[in-house]
């Protein structure tokens, strides 16, 4: 029954992430073969993120919370070895993986102020400073232009709001998590889209 | 005497032996099943308690070993985020955007060989830069924080540390025997993850430069926006040096290690087995390889062993999750233990158990035999009294003081002893008055016995003699009486072989009679055979002794009675003889039988006589008859009647004499049994004279049957005879054929005198007759049987006297042919 589960979740895991990939394509793709003038890469990070939101939330709403409640399968952060659904945080960290994986250009990834896995934690101060300011308000994401070496990107950070309980009993009750005190609605964190200017 | 006594000393010692086996099944089978349930129950237990501890034994070895490589991961990490290597990484990466994909093969070409030919220029960049100086000190502990020094054995363990750009190429390290171009290794291609990154740890493997078995551990190093990776830090490990020291300590017993398998049973690390090696035993890797902690009992112990063993696992719980990104499976901790030191408690506390157990049967067996004395040795007293009262012998009282049933059945004893002595005293004066009576009753039977007349002989089973009355002695002259007794009748009887062999097959069937009563004493009580005998049977002077049970003894002949002695209880019957002087009556007998012969001979005479007569007067009156005819076909017709006369008197004769038979059947003919039966009522008529009867025939359509016509006519002439003789002149007398039931039938009935019935068994008799001398020789019936017998017809006759006799014979049809129709009525 869980493995049925698991295959499930992992067909909605698996479309989801090729719509998105197949999103991406089409978007920057379509820049590139007929240029459209007059979209700013704002506009695409805020495009990407809406769909980075609708799918963790379709994921969370309609497969998390209804193998749940019908009690088929949990969700486990040792999803792999506990044979479970990923958490929807991991979920949209392995989409992200498999969006870079593609090689488009376009990547993100969920970071916090208060990781429980230090490789989750802002890698620049720019990614810092978006977070704190995202925090503070999270109304308004934090936009800007970062290098690396000779490569510029423009970045987004979008405030990563605690939707569901689960997200924050996780994250209060983890023992690496450095912070316990989450509340529902509460910005745990920030997801980062990157676009390489080029 | 001796049997008993056997008998009593088995029953003795087959009480203690059964007493004794008693005892030890008692103690011995429950020690036994206990000693087993404790075998395998311990057995069990001592099995899952192993399990249960190699199991928390490989659990916390598997996390140990898991949190040495989690922390040696996340030191490993710092260098991966280190800003200068990075910086560097990035140029580097920045520097191959100017290059096209051929333009950067062939520089990877010509550096790879410039690496390989050890060119000084290539060797100094790469081992002595600014990024090998930070890899120094990373590895040195330079930058490592205080409270977390890299372990010495981490270090020494370490057989190559360095980093490679986005094309795989090597740009510092601090060994020179690594390859310099990588991208085509699985660990990069792992680690680099098309650019995306993911910690990558190899399986152990042999490494050809180093000869040792290694594994490695790579890191991608992202650039500093973390956005791609920019290079990949790759580490080498001696396996067996990095495991060893954490891994082989950890020992319990003589045997009890740990040790460090992957999913495919290959040995990172064991005390016992070399890095590298399989366990020996495949079975048992994947019952030890599963993703969650355990134990099981295996067939075999993995290291070259083949007894089953108890094993526990457990997997590395991050490092598998790492390598099974990696490579596909996951590395397991193994716990074992020798099979021989396992089980060894166990084995330790059987044999003493069973030795104890060995002292307690021992025990068990002395005591029991100890108790068995002392329970049988007074029931064997009490059976030496019994078995002398039993004799009637005196017994004085038993004294037994067990205290316990056994005494009080020895009071019981000697209780009954007195009363049995008490009844006794009354039994012997009331046995010694029936002794008396019994005494009394032998004399005046002897009395009574001697005073009959006729000679009284008893004999026993074996047919000697036990008893002579007096009438005996003086009959067969015997003097001894006292010496004769015990021998043999034959010897005081002094007979011919036959009547002895007679007499005793009469004594044989006397002996094989419950009632002793045989047909013979039937006979002989009933005394000679009534009725009429025949005058001409042949009878012998001994044939005639032996019929009336006569015996001749001393010159006297005595008619002797055998009867029948109930026997004693216990013993065997006895046979007495009576015999009784008859010397006289047989002698008169005999001279009366003579007598009836020559008067039987004169009636034989007769009737030969007359049955010859009969054709004889016919002849001479035909005879007459042609001296006065003067027709020749008359005369022929005489003639041939007097041939046929004559043929009738030679028939006659030859059945006289008895040998017709044979000649006559071969000339067996189709016969017409109605022509042959109205041929002989016309001779019957004609020579009777039978002219006042009144003859009724009905003859129906018959089947011809093979005879001889002559024979059947004479059969049917002598029975016509019989009835017309019972008829006289008057009376009616019927003939009839037909077939009825598969047979043909003949009936001639007459309603004459009749026979009487008493003599209608002996109708048939040769030279049987109720005639008077000269009108028939007593063979007409008996011819006419053998002749329809002869060809497989039977002759029936039934009569009533005063109401007439009828006779029926019939003959098979499956031995007839079909003839014409040949029959009527008048």
């Amino acid at each position: 029954m869980k493995a049925f589960g698991s295959g499930k979740v992992w067909r909605v895991t698996l479309c989801t992430c090729l719509i998105m990939a197949g999103w991406a394509t089409i978007a920057l793709g379509g820049s590139k073969d007929t240029p459209l003038k007059g979209i700013s890469p704002e506009k695409v990070a805020d495009y990407v993120h809406s769909i980075i939101e609708a799918d963790r939330t379709v994921y969370t709403t309609h497969v998390v919370n209804r193998m749940k409640e019908k009690g088929i399968v949990q969700t486990d952060e040792h999803w792999e070895q506990q044979n479970a659904l990923p958490l929807p945080a991991q979920f949209l960290q392995r989409a992200g993986r498999l969006v870079a994986e593609r090689g488009s250009g376009i990547r993100y990834r969920l970071i916090s102020l208060w990781p429980i896995y230090r490789r989750n934690a802002p890698a620049t101060e720019f990614e810092r400073e978006g977070l704190e300011a995202v925090t503070a308000n999270p109304d308004m994401p934090h936009r800007g232009v970062v290098r690396s070496g000779k490569k510029e990107y423009f970045q987004t950070i979008y405030p990563d709001r605690a939707v569901t309980k689960a997200c924050v009993d996780c994250h209060n009750t983890h023992p690496l998590s450095p912070k316990r005190d989450f509340a529902l609605d509460n910005v745990m964190g920030g997801i980062v889209i990157t676009i390489p200017l080029e | 005497m001796p049997s008993a006594q056997m008998m009593t000393t088995k029953g003795k010692e087959g009480l203690r032996r059964k007493l004794i086996v008693s005892m030890l099944l008692v103690g011995a089978v429950p020690l036994a099943v206990g000693l087993a349930m404790a075998f395998f129950q311990g057995t069990k237990e001592i099995r899952e308690v192993s399990g249960t501890s190699f199991e928390a034994l490989a659990t916390e070895t598997a996390r140990k070993i898991d949190l040495i490589l989690s922390d040696e991961l996340s030191k490993i990490s710092q260098i991966t985020t280190d800003v200068n290597i990075i910086q560097a990484l990035e140029v580097r990466r920045d520097q191959f955007a100017d290059y096209g994909d051929e333009a950067l093969q062939a520089l990877i070409a010509q550096e790879t060989k410039e690496w390989t030919d050890e060119d000084p220029q290539l060797v100094q960049r790469l081992m002595k830069n600014d990024l090998v100086t930070t890899l120094q000190r990373y590895d040195s502990g330079t930058y490592v924080d205080q409270g977390h020094p890299i372990p010495v054995i981490t270090r020494s363990a370490t057989r190559g540390l360095f980093i490679t750009d986005v094309a795989g190429r090597l740009i510092a390290t601090l060994n020179s025997n690594v390859p310099y171009a990588h991208s085509h290794e699985p660990w990069w291609q792992g680690a680099f993850k098309k650019g995306v990154g993911q910690l990558y740890i190899a399986n152990v493997a042999f490494n050809e430069q180093l000869k040792i078995y290694t594994f490695t551990l790579s890191l991608p190093i992202m650039d500093s926006l973390r956005y791609q990776v920019v290079g990949v830090l790759h580490r080498i490990y001696d396996a067996k040096e990095f495991f060893s020291s954490h891994i082989d300590t950890i020992r319990f017993g003589e045997t009890g290690h740990v040790m460090l398998i992957d999913g495919n049973g290959m040995v990172l690390s064991c005390p016992v087995l070399p890095t590298g090696t399989r366990l020996s035993d495949p079975q048992i890797i994947p019952l030890v390889t599963l993703m969650q902690n355990g134990w099981t009992p295996a067939p075999s112990d993995g290291h070259g062993g083949v007894r089953s063993s108890i094993i526990g696992f457990a997997p590395l719980p991050t490092t598998s999750r790492i390598t099974q990104n990696s490579t596909g499976m996951g590395w397991h901790m193994f716990v074992w233990q020798s099979s021989d030191e396992l089980f060894a408690p166990i084995e330790h506390l059987f044999t003493w158990v069973a030795a104890f157990g060995l002292l307690s049967i021992t025990l068990l067996a002395g005591l029991g035999y100890l108790a068995a004395s002392r329970i049988v040795t007074p029931i064997r007293r009490l059976q030496e009294a019994a078995k002398l009262i039993g004799h009637g012998t005196w017994q004085e009282p038993i004294i037994i003081k067990t205290g316990d049933e056994i005494e009080e059945l020895a009071d019981e004893v000697n209780r009954m002893n007195t009363q049995l002595a008490a009844t006794f005293a009354g039994l012997e004066s009331e046995v010694e008055t029936k002794s008396q009576e019994v005494q009394y009753l032998q004399e005046s039977t002897a009395q009574i016995l001697d005073s009959v007349p006729d000679p009284v002989i008893m004999l026993d089973q074996e047919k000697q003699v036990v008893y002579l009355n007096r009438a005996s002695k003086e009959a067969f002259h015997l003097t001894d009486t006292g010496q004769l007794k015990g021998k043999s009748l034959f010897s005081i009887l002094e007979t011919d072989s036959m009547t002895q062999q007679k007499i005793g097959k009469e004594f044989q069937s006397i002996g094989a009679s419950s009632t002793g009563e045989t047909p013979e004493m039937t006979k002989a009580l009933n005394g000679k055979a009534g009725g009429l005998r025949d005058p001409l049977q042949q009878v012998t002077g001994q044939a005639a002794a032996s019929d009336r049970q006569e015996i001749r003894v001393n010159g006297q002949i005595y008619r002797y009675q055998w009867f029948g002695v109930r026997a004693r209880p216990g013993q065997n019957q006895e046979v007495g003889l009576v015999f009784r002087d008859v010397t006289e009556e047989s002698r008169l007998q005999d001279r009366l039988i003579k007598e009836e012969k020559l008067a039987s001979i004169g009636v034989l005479s007769a009737g030969i006589g007359h049955e010859l007569n009969n054709p004889l007067v016919g002849v001479i009156g035909l005879g007459e008859a042609i001296q006065d005819e003067e027709n020749p076909s008359q005369i022929k017709e005489y003639a041939h009647s007097i041939v046929q006369h004559g043929r009738r008197m030679a028939s006659i004769i030859r059945d006289f004499t008895g040998q017709a038979t044979s000649q006559v059947k071969a000339q067996s003919s189709e016969v017409n049994l109605n022509e042959q039966l109205q041929h002989a009522l016309n001779g019957v008529k004609e020579t009777y004279d039978a002219v006042s009867m009144d003859i009724q025939t009905d003859y129906q359509d018959l089947p011809a049957v093979m005879g001889n016509p002559q024979e059947l006519s004479q059969a049917f002439v002598n029975i016509l005879t019989n009835a017309v003789q019972a008829l006289g002149d008057q009376g009616i007398l019927k003939v009839s054929t037909t077939v009825r039931e598969h047979k043909i039938q003949v009936t001639i009935e007459d309603n004459g005198q009749g026979v009487p019935q008493h003599l209608l068994p002996k109708i048939f008799d040769p030279f049987f007759t109720t005639k008077q001398q000269g009108e028939g020789a007593g063979l007409g019936l008996t011819i006419a049987r053998r002749i329809i017998q002869k060809y497989e017809g039977q002759i029936q006759v039934m009569s009533k006297e005063g109401a007439g006799t009828t006779c029926q014979i019939t003959f098979p049809l499956s031995n007839h042919h079909p003839s014409g129709k040949n029959g009527g009525t008048s």
